[in-house]
C-alpha cells in the first residue's frame, strides 16, 4: 500500500516537473556564437535587473546553423523564437517573405542610427518600412603597420596602386614580413576580401536589371590586381581565414591588411597578444577608380512575424539597441556601435583610437547587393575567385565562368 | 520452430517493417520527385522540369569534380586503411611485450570527434606553425603545403581518415583473425607452411570475409565524406577537395536548391548502391 502510494506521488511529481520544464519562456531570442553571443549574454543579464520575473531563452548558434534553422522555422510559421540576428545579406530574402514584422507598425524608430546601418535594415532598402534594427556596425577597414611604412619610406596608400606598391616594397625589403595577407579561403572569406577592391575598381555584382556584371572590364582588372597582391601574401593564403589573417598582422609576418574586421582591431593593441602595440593603422580601404567602398558587414535583429512575444521582443531589442547599453558592449567587449553618439563618445574613443577612422566607414559603407540568393551568389563568386588565385583559370575566365553560372542562379 | 505459423511472423515483422519503410522509403521518394522538379521551398511549390536538373548537374565542373574526389578518396582510403588495418591486425594477433597498453593507443582516434581530430590536424598542418612542417624543417627538409597545395589537400584529408579509420578496419581483421581454429593452424604448421606462404595460403583465405566486410564498411563510410572536409578545408584549394556530400550539402542547406541536391543525392546513390553491390557480391562469394 505505502509503496502504490509512494508510487503515485513520485509519478505525480515527475509529470508536474516536466509540465513545468516544458512551459515557454517569455522571450525566445536565436543569436550567433562568439562576441555576438557574449554581447546578447550580457544585455539579457543586464535587461533582467529590471525585469527579473522574466524567463529569456537565448539561443548561440554558430553562423551557418543560425541560418538554416531560421530558414526553417520562418518557413514553417512554427513560432519558435521572437528575436532573430540577421546578417544584412539575409535581409532581403527575410524581409521580402515577410518573415520579419514592420517595426514602425509596433512603434517609432528614435535615435542616432548611422544612415547606412538603419538603410538595410528598411525593405525596400532605404525607402520602406523598417524591419529590423541595426545591432552590430561591422564595416570591413584596411589596416597598414605605419612603423614599417615609415622605415621603407612609404607614405600612406591613396589608391589600390599604392597598395601594391607598397606590399612589393616591404616583400622585396624584408624576408620576414609580408608585403600584404587578406582571407583567401573560398566562399565568404575570399568574396569579403575581395569586393572593396572591386568595388572601388568600379565593378558590379549584379546592375540595377537584376543581370550579373562580375566580369566587366573592371571586375576583370580587380581580379587581376587581386592576382598581383597575392605575389605578396604569405604562402598558404589560399586558406586563410580570419584567425590566420589576424595572427599575421599580430606576429608582424604582414604589413597590411586589405580587411580588417573591428572586431578584430583591439587585440592589435593588446601587448599580450600583439607584436605591433599602437603600429596599425584602421581606415576605410582606398579607392581607385571610384572612391573607398568599404564593406558594410552590419547584423541585424528583427521581430518575427509569428512572434509569440512581440511586445516583449520588441522591447528588448529598444534596450539592446540602447545608446547606453551600445556603449557598455562596445567598452566591454570591442563591439562595434550604430549609433553616431558613441563613436564620438570620449570614453569610446579614448579607448578605441580608430573609431573616428570607422565611423566615416560606416558613413560611406557599401551594402552588398540586396539579392535573395546572395548565399549562392556568393559561393559561385568564391569559388571562382580561388580556382584564380590557386591559377586553375585567367581571372577572364575565372569571371565569365562565375558571371555564367551566377546568371543561372538568378534566373532559377 | 520458433514462429507457429507464417501470419505470426508477419505480424510480429510488421510493425519494425512499416517503420523503416517509413523513415527510408518517405525520404527517397521525396528525393525521386524532387530531383525531376523545380522545388520553390519558401514558397511550398513544386514544378515538373524533367531531366533539367540532371543537364545542369552534367554541366557544371564541380559536380564533376566532385565525383571525382569522392571516388578517388573512396578507393584510396579504404584500400590503404584495410590494408593497414590487416598489417596492424596480424601483428596483433600474437603476443609481444606491450601489447596491452598499444592496443589501446591504437584505438584511440577512432573515439575521437572527427571535428577534434580536424582541429588537431589543422594546426598540426600549419605552414608556419604546424608541427609537420616543424619536424620537416628540423630534419633539414623543405616544408609540405598539406592543405593549400591543390594536388596535396586531398591526400592531407585522407591521412587524418586514414588516422582515425584505421582501427576499425584493424579491429574487424584482428576479430577474424582470432577466430582461426587454433587446430587449422597447427596442421598447416605440421604440413610445413610456414611465414608468407601460411598467411597467403590458409590465414589470408580465411579472413577474406572480414576484410571484404572491413573494406565495404570503409568505402561507404569514405563515399559519404563530408565533415573532415568541412573543417580542414572547406573543399578547397579551388575544387580539390569538394566531395558530393559537400556540393549536395551546399545545394540544399546553404541555397535551398533542393531539386538540384536531389537529383545529385540520387546520382550519389546509385555510385554508394553500384560499389556496395560490388563488395557485397564478393563477400558472399568469399563467404560460400
Amino acid at each position: 500500500m505505502l509503496s502504490r502510494s509512494a508510487l503515485s506521488l513520485a509519478l505525480t511529481a515527475s509529470l508536474t516537473l516536466s509540465a513545468a520544464g516544458a512551459t515557454a519562456a517569455d522571450l525566445v531570442i536565436a543569436g550567433r556564437d562568439g562576441i555576438y553571443g557574449q554581447a546578447l549574454e550580457a544585455t539579457v543579464a543586464r535587461y533582467k535587473d529590471t525585469h527579473p520575473d522574466m524567463d529569456i531563452e537565448l539561443l548561440k548558434l554558430p553562423y551557418g546553423s543560425l541560418y538554416e534553422k531560421l530558414v526553417i522555422s520562418l518557413r514553417e510559421k512554427s513560432g519558435a523564437y521572437d528575436l532573430v540576428l540577421l546578417d544584412d545579406t539575409w535581409a532581403t530574402e527575410f524581409m521580402g517573405n515577410g518573415w520579419l514584422a514592420n517595426l514602425e507598425e509596433q512603434g517609432k524608430i528614435t535615435g542616432d542610427f548611422i544612415g547606412a546601418t538603419l538603410d538595410i535594415s528598411r525593405y525596400p532598402v532605404a525607402q520602406g518600412p523598417a524591419y529590423s534594427l541595426p545591432i552590430v556596425g561591422n564595416v570591413a577597414m584596411f589596416a597598414y603597420n605605419q612603423a614599417l611604412f615609415d622605415q621603407y619610406g612609404l607614405s600612406k596608400p591613396a589608391n589600390w596602386d599604392a597598395v601594391k606598391v607598397a606590399a612589393k616594397t616591404i616583400s622585396a625589403k624584408n624576408p620576414d614580413t609580408s608585403g600584404v595577407v587578406f582571407r583567401g579561403q573560398k566562399g565568404n572569406p575570399i568574396v569579403t576580401g575581395f569586393l572593396p577592391l572591386f568595388w572601388a575598381h568600379g565593378g558590379v555584382i549584379v546592375d540595377d536589371s537584376g543581370q550579373p556584371q562580375v566580369n566587366s572590364t573592371q571586375g576583370v582588372q580587380a581580379l587581376e590586381s587581386f592576382l598581383e597582391l597575392k605575389q605578396y601574401a604569405p604562402k598558404g593564403i589560399e586558406v586563410y581565414n580570419s584567425t590566420e589573417v589576424r595572427d599575421a598582422i599580430q606576429q608582424r609576418k604582414a604589413a597590411i591588411a586589405i580587411e580588417v574586421w573591428p572586431s578584430w582591431a583591439p587585440s592589435m593593441d593588446d601587448p599580450s597578444q600583439s607584436k605591433v602595440v599602437q603600429e596599425m593603422q584602421v581606415m576605410a580601404a582606398p579607392g581607385q577608380v571610384n572612391g573607398s567602398s568599404p564593406m558594410l558587414g552590419v547584423w541585424q535583429m528583427g521581430v518575427t512575424a509569428d512572434a509569440k512575444h512581440d511586445k516583449a521582443a520588441r522591447d528588448f531589442l529598444d534596450y539592446l539597441t540602447s545608446a547606453e547599453n551600445q556603449k557598455t558592449l562596445a567598452l566591454e567587449l570591442g563591439l562595434p556601435p550604430t549609433r553616431r553618439s558613441v563613436y564620438t563618445d570620449k570614453d569610446v574613443v579614448a579607448k578605441y583610437r580608430w573609431y573616428p577612422n570607422q565611423l566615416e566607414a560606416l558613413e560611406h559603407g557599401k551594402a552588398r547587393p540586396r539579392i535573395k540568393q546572395w548565399n549562392e551568389v556568393e559561393s559561385i563568386l568564391g569559388d571562382y575567385l580561388q580556382l584564380a588565385m590557386i591559377g586553375q583559370m585567367d581571372a577572364r575566365t575565372a569571371l565569365d565562368q562565375a558571371n555564367r553560372k551566377i546568371d543561372r542562379a538568378l534566373k532559377r | 520452430m520458433l514462429f507457429r505459423s507464417r501470419l505470426q511472423l508477419l505480424l510480429l515483422m510488421s510493425p519494425a517493417t512499416l517503420l523503416l519503410a517509413m523513415l527510408t522509403l518517405y525520404p527517397i521518394s521525396q528525393i525521386l520527385i524532387n530531383a525531376f522538379s523545380y522545388v520553390d521551398y519558401v514558397g511550398a511549390e513544386r514544378q515538373f522540369v524533367g531531366l533539367d536538373n540532371f543537364v545542369e548537374l552534367s554541366e557544371d565542373w564541380f559536380f564533376a569534380g566532385a565525383i571525382k574526389n569522392s571516388l578517388s578518396f573512396s578507393v584510396l582510403a579504404s584500400l590503404l586503411q584495410v590494408g593497414l588495418g590487416l598489417a596492424l591486425a596480424v601483428l596483433f594477433d600474437r603476443q609481444f611485450a606491450g601489447r596491452r597498453f598499444a592496443l589501446p593507443v591504437i584505438i584511440y582516434p577512432m573515439m575521437l570527434s572527427t571535428l577534434v581530430c580536424s582541429a588537431i590536424w589543422r594546426a598540426w598542418y600549419h605552414y608556419d606553425f604546424g608541427f609537420l612542417n616543424n619536424a620537416l624543417l628540423s630534419l633539414g627538409l623543405e616544408p609540405v603545403q598539406w592543405l593549400f597545395d591543390p594536388d596535396m589537400a586531398l591526400f592531407s584529408v585522407m591521412l587524418v581518415d586514414i588516422w582515425q579509420w584505421t582501427p576499425m578496419a584493424f579491429l574487424i581483421i584482428l576479430a577474424g583473425l582470432q577466430s582461426i581454429p587454433a587446430d587449422i593452424k597447427d596442421a598447416a604448421l605440421t604440413d610445413g607452411a610456414r611465414g608468407w606462404r601460411r598467411f597467403r595460403h590458409i590465414t589470408l583465405p580465411l579472413i577474406m570475409p572480414q576484410v571484404l566486410l572491413a573494406l565495404l564498411l570503409r568505402s561507404i563510410d569514405t563515399f559519404k565524406l563530408f565533415d573532415k572536409v568541412y573543417a580542414l578545408t572547406g573543399g578547397g584549394p579551388g575544387n580539390s577537395t569538394e566531395t558530393l556530400s559537400l556540393f549536395i550539402y551546399k545545394q540544399g542547406f546553404k541555397f535551398f536548391n533542393l531539386g538540384l541536391a536531389s537529383a545529385a543525392a540520387l546520382l550519389m546513390l546509385t555510385i554508394a548502391c553500384a560499389l556496395s553491390a560490388v563488395y557485397a557480391w564478393r563477400y558472399v562469394g568469399a563467404k560460400s
